[in-house]
């Protein structure tokens, strides 16, 4: 795999790399893609008809408001928090 | 006592030889005396533990105690524990404390289980040696300079170490079975859709699957009781309201029982030692009155590639949500929203995540999603197609559960093709969705525990319980000395 395709996989990935870690990176991902492309061999096509298998549609409950866990309890694990989740600003 | 099996130990509960409380107190010594060589828990919870203990007395002493009332058992550490930090062994989770139970909590607290702790394993359950923690390398109790073998190493560790009665370990591609070979265990993985994934820090979701870790296939079959059926939070999980008793084969006559011999599972890749004791175990079920059927897979030398790539494609989107704002670990660093999540999740995430996470990308990327994706699924797709066949032939396939026994901490870890090559003999199981066990069939010359997998079809794990059940039964285990 070239540096460039490793860059750009960690770019959509939301990663970063020190130049030494994307040189491992990119050694680590040829090998490996080395062992995906066995799969090329075979001449394959997915049905998506037959793989619906376990989706229970008739099992999902009615859709009706219940309750839910506490605001408290779900800011509870949140490092930055003024009774809501804080971000860095996004709008000028 | 802290070696026997569940059914043993409820024997000794209900005629009170002890108390859950000194049990719980002989389980939480030994924790404290040995657990330091084996770094099998994260978290111990002692002082729960003996509160829950007290309430199981309770129900003992009334006389009305379930299955696993006051048995004290221990949780990987992916498996949401409300009020119970759970940290997937990830520096990203390493403060993470859930405001909720998973399912097979609150059905295991239902039972008046006792909870000693949380677990080791790889981080976010990708790996198989444990040695991916970024909290505890778990050591195998056989020989501590080897692997435990993982993802689920701290739920066999412990197990097979004595630090708890059994434990629950999760299993994508073989995380519950080869950690059990690797230890001298029984480890199950149960069908997909038999219990609830509500609280399992997600891996690959259409693979995923919690399962127990015991002392034999029985103990398993009364684990699965205990947390198998319906829960509204897993739409993955078909409404089949009957109970089975997942015990009900135990003592099975194994007498015109088909086995399927899947050549393909015997490759040149299999260790010899660990090649001749499967035979041996066949041959002990011929001698039981099994029938062999030799059978083959052809499509099993894709298996790997087409595992890692559908795992690793569900794997980068469902760890898409750790941006370091809503839970997770968060940077300390200013600049831009965007800046905020890539170095969050850039100091959070260990190297093999990120790898999963880069070639579950390049899977799904546009311009590759066809040549791997789609030819993945397809060979899914293919794969329950040569199961279905073989079952049409054979009742259970027995298996080497993996290539080698366990090997010294420092191998394969830097070679993650190696180790992804191992993972060859479980995982098609979770591709095609089926139960499998997996119980010690022998040791090799260094005394290193040899395991092999009963394979069954879709909700038959009743009968995969049972004929391993049937082997154990016949086999000594040599316990780990330590």
């Amino acid at each position: 795999m070239e540096l460039e395709m490793v860059r750009y996989l960690s770019k959509l990935a939301k990663l970063e790399f020190t130049d030494e870690e994307l040189e491992r990176a990119v050694e680590d991902m040829t090998s490996i893609i080395e062992i995906m492309d066995t799969i090329k061999d075979i001449d394959i096509t997915y049905d998506p008809y037959k793989d619906n298998h376990n989706v229970y549609l008739e099992d999902l409950r009615a859709d009706e408001a219940k309750p839910s866990l506490d605001t408290a309890k779900l800011l509870q694990n949140a490092v930055s928090q003024e009774n809501c989740f804080v971000v860095p600003k996004v709008v000028e | 006592m802290i070696e026997l099996t569940i059914s043993e130990l409820r024997k000794k509960l209900d005629s009170k030889e002890i108390s859950a409380a000194e049990l719980t107190k002989e389980y939480l010594d030994r924790i404290d005396k040995v657990d330091g060589k084996v770094e099998s828990y994260i978290t111990v919870t002692p002082e729960k533990a003996l509160e829950q203990a007290a309430a199981a007395q309770k129900r003992i002493d009334e006389g009305n105690a379930p299955a696993l009332c006051g048995i004290p058992m221990a949780i990987k550490d992916n498996i949401c524990t409300v009020d119970v930090k759970t940290t997937a062994a990830s520096r990203m989770l390493e403060n993470f404390v859930p405001p909720y139970n998973a399912t097979v909590m609150d059905r295991l607290e239902s039972e008046g289980t006792v909870v000693l702790g949380k677990l080791s394993m790889d981080e976010f359950a990708m790996g198989g040696s444990t040695q991916t923690s970024a909290f505890k390398k778990t050591k195998n109790p056989y020989d501590l300079n080897c692997v435990p073998g993982g993802s689920s190493g701290g739920s066999a560790a412990a197990v097979s170490a004595d630090l708890c009665a059994a434990a629950l370990g999760s299993d994508t591609g073989g995380s519950i079975r080869q950690p059990a070979s690797f230890c001298g265990v029984t480890g199950l993985k149960p069908t997909y859709g038999r219990v609830s994934r509500f609280g399992l820090i997600a891996f690959a979701s259409s693979l995923d699957q919690i399962g127990p870790v015991a002392r034999s296939a029985e103990d398993c079959g009364t684990i699965l009781n205990a947390i198998a059926g319906w829960d509204l939070h897993d739409g993955s999980m078909p409404k089949i309201t009957e109970k089975p008793d997942f015990t009900s084969k135990i003592g099975m006559d194994m007498k015109g029982v088909r086995i399927g011999m899947v050549s393909e599972f015997f490759a040149d890749s299999v260790d010899e030692e660990v090649r001749k004791s499967v035979l041996a175990a066949i041959d002990s079920y011929k001698a039981m009155g099994a029938e062999i059927v030799e059978c083959s897979m052809p499509s099993l030398k894709y298996a790997i590639a087409a595992y890692y790539l559908i795992s690793s494609a569900e794997a980068s989107s469902n760890l898409s949500r750790y941006d370091g704002i809503k839970y997770g670990h968060r940077a300390d660093v200013g600049g831009s929203y965007n800046d905020l999540i890539i170095a969050s999740r850039s100091e959070g995430f260990g190297d093999e995540v990120k790898r999963r996470i880069l070639l579950g990308n390049y899977a799904l990327s546009s311009g590759y999603y066809d040549a791997y994706y789609g030819k993945a699924m397809g060979l899914k797709q293919k794969i329950r197609e040569e199961y279905a066949g073989i079952f049409d032939q054979c009742d259970i396939i027995v298996t080497p559960t993996a290539p080698t026994v366990a090997y010294g901490t420092n191998e394969n870890y830097h070679d993650p093709k190696k180790m992804y090559q191992a993972d060859f003999c479980t995982v098609t199981v979770n591709i095609a969705s089926l139960p499998a066990i997996s119980t010690t069939c022998g040791y090799n010359k260094d005394g290193m525990p040899i395991g092999m997998s009963v394979v069954g079809r879709m909700w038959d794990e009743a009968t995969v319980i049972g004929a391993a059940d049937a082997f154990e039964k016949t086999f000594t285990r040599v316990p780990a000395k330590l």
